[in-house]
């Protein structure tokens, strides 16, 4: 594994050489004072300090709208797949990790979604270490960790004076030999350095037991805590469309004449219309099957079927829910 | 100002007697939350549990989006048949809140009869955000409300801070014109004056000064953050539709996609079903998790309603909303040959 150095003062070369090869999304301040990952000009400051962005980067490779074909008069046709490379910098540990689960689904089993993988082949991600965890933050919980480099080509920390830089995959070597001219050798002093902030960065997250939440989601699939828990829940998407492992979507054609598209949208699993047959019964008929539904299939279904949880603690649920739900009480209600 | 741990310890003894003596079967208010800053709604049915009742300045959520559901027919006569009887259900309201209870009442999603309604007199709530901002890099471990009716609150290293409760309160109870419940069966804390009644209405027509290449692209601009998440629709205490006309798909009314034109249909849409029925209780602007201004638009029809036919949703329990009536000396200057 590569470990180099670079200094904080040369980080927009760094970007300005990724900019030559592809689009260069790193973070930045918007006019509300929030920081997002924007494609912004080399001219503009790169912003390190920031806790997590508002969206999860999963729309980089699952647009939250996306045409899977065009049709003309009987014709269909795919449209092109992009070619250009992108360059996510700064992503947080919890929202690389998700990716794995998205690569469960979209590239795990015989059937490869086409869409998602050219995204994924296109897209290098670098992680930046986590060091200022928020109270809604369990990664450490459902195995990750602020200073966790996986689901990420490259993992950065930040140090004082420098960003310490591992790769974590052939594709994180390949962009790091690439701008070597860059790069100092990284000091222990520097890793040292680097593990110090991630371990205090650990010991501010409070732990969540998820343990045998598999098992423990079976036994309690009957339970009326689900009715309970889910009496308050308004319905709204604002959790799934936020959260970086959700992926449930809808497909659509919209036609006028005899032309048209096939568009992929984002759904979620709390709309009643989700579930919804052409009969009009609907198996999922109350906010309690939804709910349960959720929680069963990130920490039971998922676990069943990929051995993976499918939450990464990244806490934008429990931050966002306009009544403040929040599913770390269910899974400690479960006893998950 | 009544201080909210008084008004609290007034809502828990309201409460129990409510539901010990079995004048509710549903007693709905708000609790701590697992966050600061926040709290959550609280479904209470038994009168040992009345300790979960909290007030603080967080208690944001219009309970009253939760009202329709509870009395909603079920579609199939049937199932309707089989559906056990009405409950009664004491419920925690705002000045704002009690404007949303008086219109689902006058548009028959609730019977009076069958509600308790708690008023509470409200000196506005905190916008979280803005208390999330106003702290900059610190972390709030705990928040709860001073003896100045400020906001006291601990941070992630001990330190104590306190945030003035004017500077955090939210837009929406900046620009409040009824704090205090017009409609109640029990008033809880001291009658609250409203501070700048005209603030909204101001606020509609300074928008309206600017150009309309101005407005469409701070619309545009604004708009294109939405992500089709439905929160604003969601919270809203006035959309209770059984069958919305943007769940449609045969045929799909409205595309479901996060294109510009279909964020603006939609945003239309609302504004559009909103006219003479909002209340401005802000909920949609709290509920949304990309931070848009939800009630300019909404505004506007409201401002409208107001100037055509001097109404005001939920201002008065025995008025007709203009939208539900005709009368032949109606204005209607506003009707263009096409």
């Amino acid at each position: 594994m590569t470990e180099k150095r670079i200094p904080h003062t040369d980080l927009g070369r760094f970007l300005d050489r990724l900019r030559e090869r592809g689009a260069v999304y790193a973070p930045a301040r918007d006019e509300a004072g929030d920081v997002a990952l924007t494609e912004a000009p080399s001219s503009e400051p790169v912003v390190l300090e920031y806790r997590n962005f508002r969206l999860s980067p999963k729309a980089f490779l699952l647009p939250q709208n996306q045409t899977l074909l065009r049709f003309k008069n009987g014709k269909a046709e795919q449209p092109d797949l992009p070619d250009q490379e992108t360059f996510l910098f700064g992503v947080r540990p919890c929202d690389a990790r998700a990716l794995l689960a998205l690569d469960e689904v979209f590239l795990g089993g015989d059937q490869h979604d086409p869409y998602y993988e050219r995204l994924r082949a296109k897209t290098v991600v670098i992680v930046l270490a986590c060091t200022r965890p928020m109270a809604s933050c369990f990664c450490t919980s459902v195995g990750g960790g602020p200073g966790d480099g996986a689901g990420a080509d490259v993992l950065a920390t930040g140090l004082e004076a420098d960003l310490l830089l591992r790769a974590q995959t052939p594709r994180g070597e390949e962009l790091l030999s690439s701008v070597a001219d860059l790069l100092a050798d990284a000091t222990p002093d520097a890793i040292e350095e680097a593990e110090e902030r991630i371990r205090a960065a650990e010991d501010q997250i409070a732990p969540v037991k998820v343990d045998n939440s598999a098992q423990r989601l079976r036994d309690a699939y009957d339970s009326p805590l689900w009715e309970a828990a889910s009496q308050k829940c308004l319905g709204c998407g604002t959790c799934s469309f936020l959260c970086p492992t959700c992926h449930c979507f809808d497909i659509t054609d919209e036609v006028r004449g005899g032309t048209g598209r096939r568009v992929r949208t984002w759904d979620c699993c709390a709309y009643p219309l989700f579930t919804l047959h052409a009969s009009g019964h609907n198996p999922r008929p109350t906010p309690k099957e939804r709910w349960r539904q959720r929680i069963m299939h990130k920490f039971r279904y998922a676990v069943e079927t990929f051995d993976r949880l499918f939450c990464v603690g990244c806490g934008r649920c429990i931050r966002n829910c306009p009544v403040s739900m929040d599913l770390r009480t269910v899974l400690k209600e479960v006893g998950a | 100002m009544t201080p909210s741990h008084e008004i609290e310890a007034r809502l828990r003894e309201t409460a129990e007697e409510l539901l010990r003596e079995k004048r509710v079967d549903l007693f709905l208010g708000y609790e701590k939350a697992s966050l600061p800053f926040r709290t959550a709604p609280l479904f209470l049915t038994s009168p040992e549990e009345v300790k979960r009742l909290a007030w603080n300045p967080f208690c944001t959520t219009n309970l009253a989006v939760y009202l329709p559901r509870l009395f909603k027919a079920p579609a199939d006569a049937r199932a309707a048949k089989a559906a056990p009887p009405p409950p009664t259900v004491g419920v925690v309201l705002k000045g704002c809140d009690t404007l949303s209870v008086v219109a689902l009442i006058q548009e028959r999603q609730v019977p009076r009869e069958k509600l308790v309604l708690v008023g509470v007199a409200c000196p506005g709530m905190v916008d979280r955000r803005k208390a999330e901002r106003a702290l900059g890099e610190h972390q709030a471990l705990g928040a709860g409300e001073d003896a100045h009716g400020n906001v006291h609150v601990v941070v992630e290293d001990g330190t104590e801070l306190t945030l003035p409760r004017e500077e955090i309160v939210a837009d929406v109870c900046l620009e409040c014109r009824r704090p205090t419940p017009s409609i109640h069966d029990a008033l809880l804390g001291a009658p609250v004056e409203a501070k700048a009644p005209d603030a909204a209405q101001r606020r509609t027509a300074d928008f309206e000064s600017k150009g309309l290449s101005a407005r469409w692209e701070h619309l545009q601009k604004t708009l294109s953050k939405c992500i089709r998440c439905n929160a604003c629709r969601q919270a809203c205490p006035m959309c209770y539709c059984k069958d919305c006309l943007l769940d449609q798909t045969r045929p799909r009314w409205v595309g479901a996609s996060t294109d510009i034109s279909d964020v603006t249909i939609y945003h239309l849409l609302r504004a559009f079903h909103m006219a003479g029925r909002c209340t401005d209780c802000g909920a949609c602007a709290r509920a949304c998790p990309m931070g848009i201004d939800t009630r300019l638009l909404v505004r506007k029809s409201t401002q409208l309603v107001e100037d055509l036919y001097g109404y005001r949703a939920g201002e008065a329990i025995d008025a007709t909303p203009p939208l539900s009536a005709f009368a032949t000396d109606d204005p209607q200057d506003f009707l263009t040959e096409p």
